[in-house]
């Protein structure tokens, strides 16, 4: 009787165990949602900064004259990365020109693929394997009339209590032709973290 | 007896327990940091790179000096010239202080830390990462980022070096204040240690501010003006200079970037104290580029540990000697041969712009307080175990306590002890186009070709360690 109770009881202990360890589970979350593991550039500032400048670019008087009649065609030059942190601008520059296209009032040469291009074109040109009278023949693109380029600073700043990061990002609009500063606009970003008082 | 054993084996099994949870690794309590170490540093004298890394202590992930291990691995690496490696050692271990740093004021592990070290050794305190080695973190891991020609990269690490060299100022303005409001209340000062602790004031020698690192600075001013930011370089060239006012390469880029940038309060200022060989020249060549050397030479010394026999009275009015062990450093510099560049029969040679070993005795010196604060508090802790074992035991309790004291007593060796000693430079204005340099370094000969674009910086880095001399070529 005894050693029933004791196997009951054992086993009992070990099913309460094997619950107690935790699996890992994997999620599908919301990919707007504010994330906030740590103080560092994250995807919501990443998103915030991309909405803000397109949307300021797209209310904007000057750009409204500038789509009137036409759909202009712009490159984005590289946002240049000032501040403390490895951050991939290229992926903000990426989300920019993407809601900039899906607006349908701007048309992009994109800078970072004219090696392929130029690559496909000899392919056609020379490879021997492509119809000569239907292979795209060199020196017919369109230049881009307007170069869009910014800057991302950061001040970081930390004392025992807490620390504070601040991002601001600036956007141009460069007119080609004339070396005009058509629009420029920034966003500014501040976060801040306390310390917890108490931890393992 | 029997009631002895148990005893004894309670208090083993908290010892051991307690290095459990502050997890390091049983090692640690035992042997200290440099004889763990002797075997790599052996093998990075003979320039076997791979072989010292693979003789690296392996310590687990909550081991409390795994990130120590990171730093040591990763240096390791940038000089078997596995830049990628390296990167992401120094990225991991760049992690985890910021992690330290995001932590919260109060730690609950690191109580029990202190109560671990506190009856075995210093070593089971988690290692924080000085804040010279931080600075020299990002330094490589800037050159780690220019091997993969990512200026922006290597940038971003000059700018977080800024931010650990802010620090290290903060830090330092902060403890004199400290030590100027507690100068008349001070119960022990590093004065009142014995005569038997080694003086470092001539490995700390007259560092003017040993807690920057003129080194980081001087990288970071390069790599500022290769991205086409003259102010930014002129301040951080000022900086390395404040640290080394004697440098007269330094004094040729803080000259020729004050009178680019038209800075006419400066120039008044630097032409009263720099020799007159570098404010005369002003013809500048357009057709030319600089080629920078940066030489570091040897490996920075390990921390020694040092036995005191300290008398102290016991409450019986008798004195007891008690065996006490301090880290230190010995108190001597090695002295490196410059390396001397011969081009068109002309010799030029190197001159200091960091000596870490310097910056590491410093900040022993700095930490030395605190260090003997918690001995102290370790020898009463000791003798309480002691007494209480031989009152319990009779002799065979006093035996054992006192084996477990003397075996347990390691000093705290930790440091990050792949680093070089000393880092020397050197500048010299070429015509664009390819140059064969001949060098001479500790006796060992090389033909270095260098391909000099105008207006543009080449940068050599060379490692010297005893008789190995490599080096590599960029173009910024």
């Amino acid at each position: 009787m005894n050693k029933l109770l004791m196997t009951a009881s054992f086993s009992l202990a070990l099913i309460a165990l094997g619950g107690c360890t935790n699996k890992s589970v994997v999620r599908y979350g919301d990919a707007t949602a504010v994330e906030t593991t740590n103080i560092n550039f994250g995807s919501t500032d990443l998103q915030k900064v991309a909405s803000q400048m397109t949307d300021s670019l797209l209310i904007s008087p000057v750009v409204g004259t500038l789509t009137a009649n036409t759909r202009p065609i712009l490159f984005v030059e590289s946002i240049k990365n000032k501040t403390s942190e490895h951050i991939d601008t290229e992926s903000i520059t990426d989300s920019i020109s993407t809601k900039l296209l899906r607006s349908g009032k701007f048309r992009f040469v994109d800078m970072a693929r004219v090696a392929a291009v130029r690559e496909q074109l000899n392919f056609q040109q020379s490879g021997g394997l492509v119809d000569s009278s239907k292979a795209i023949a060199f020196g017919q693109q369109v230049g881009a009339q307007y170069m869009l380029y910014g800057n991302l600073s950061s001040i970081v700043k930390s004392n025992k209590d807490k620390s504070d990061v601040y991002y601001k990002f600036t956007l141009r609009l460069l007119d080609l032709k004339s070396g005009l500063v058509e629009w420029a606009d920034e966003t500014e970003i501040r976060k801040t973290k306390e310390k917890k008082l108490v931890s393992w | 007896m029997k009631t002895l054993f148990t005893k004894m084996n309670a208090l083993l099994l908290t010892i051991l327990i307690l290095s459990g949870c502050s997890a390091n690794s049983f090692n640690d309590l035992f042997s200290s940091y440099s004889q763990q170490m002797r075997g790599v540093k052996q093998a990075q004298n003979q320039g076997n790179f791979q072989q010292a890394i693979s003789l690296i202590p392996k310590r687990s992930s909550h081991d409390g000096s795994y990130n120590l291990g990171l730093l040591e691995k990763a240096r390791l690496e940038y000089l078997a010239k596995n830049n990628n490696q390296s990167r992401k050692g120094f990225a991991h271990a760049y992690e985890l202080i910021e992690q330290s740093q995001q932590q919260a004021k109060i730690e609950l592990s690191r109580g029990l830390e202190n109560v671990a070290a506190i009856v075995s050794n210093d070593n089971a305190v988690r290692y924080d990462i000085p804040l010279y080695e931080q600075s020299m973190l990002h330094s490589y891991q800037a050159l780690n980022y220019i091997t993969q020609q990512d200026l922006s990269g290597a940038l971003v690490e000059v700018r977080r070096a800024n931010q650990v060299q802010e620090k290290a100022l903060k830090a330092n303005s902060d403890s004199i204040n400290k030590s100027l409001a507690n100068a008349n209340n001070e119960k022990f000062s590093i004065d009142n240690l014995p005569q038997q602790y080694p003086s470092m004031n001539r490995t700390i020698g007259d560092v003017k501010n040993g807690f920057q690192n003129a080194y980081t600075f001087y990288l970071s001013a390069l790599l500022y003006e290769s991205a086409g930011q003259p102010n930014d370089a002129y301040i951080d060239f000022k900086k390395a200079l404040e640290i080394y006012p004697d440098n007269h390469y330094l004094q040729q880029d803080v000259w020729r970037l004050a009178k680019a940038l038209q800075m006419t309060d400066d120039l008044a200022l630097l032409k009263s104290t720099f020799p007159r060989t570098i404010t005369k020249k002003n013809k500048h060549n357009n057709n030319q580029g600089k080629v920078i050397f940066i030489v570091e030479n040897g490996i920075v010394e390990a921390k020694q540990e040092t036995s005191l026999s300290l008398p102290i009275y016991t409450s019986h009015n008798d004195v007891r000697l008690y065996n006490v062990a301090l880290p230190s450093y010995s108190n001597q510099l090695t002295v490196y041969s410059p390396l001397t560049l011969t081009y068109q029969g002309k010799h030029y040679q190197t001159e200091e712009i960091v000596r870490l070993q310097s910056l590491a005795a410093k900040q022993l010196q700095d930490k030395l307080p605190v260090i003997i604060t918690r001995q102290i508090t370790r020898l009463i802790a000791k003798e309480e175990i002691r007494q209480t074992l031989a009152r319990k035991g009779g002799d065979i309790g006093n035996i054992f306590a006192n084996i477990y004291n003397i075996v347990t007593e390691k000093a705290d060796t930790r440091s990050w002890s792949t680093l070089p000693d000393s880092i020397q430079i050197l500048t010299l204005n070429l015509s664009a186009g390819h140059h064969m340099l001949n060098i001479d370094i500790n006796g060992v000969n090389k033909q270095i070709e260098v391909s000099i674009n105008k207006n543009r910086q080449t940068l050599v880095t060379l490692n010297s360690i005893g008789a190995y001399v490599d080096y590599s070529v960029f173009n910024l």
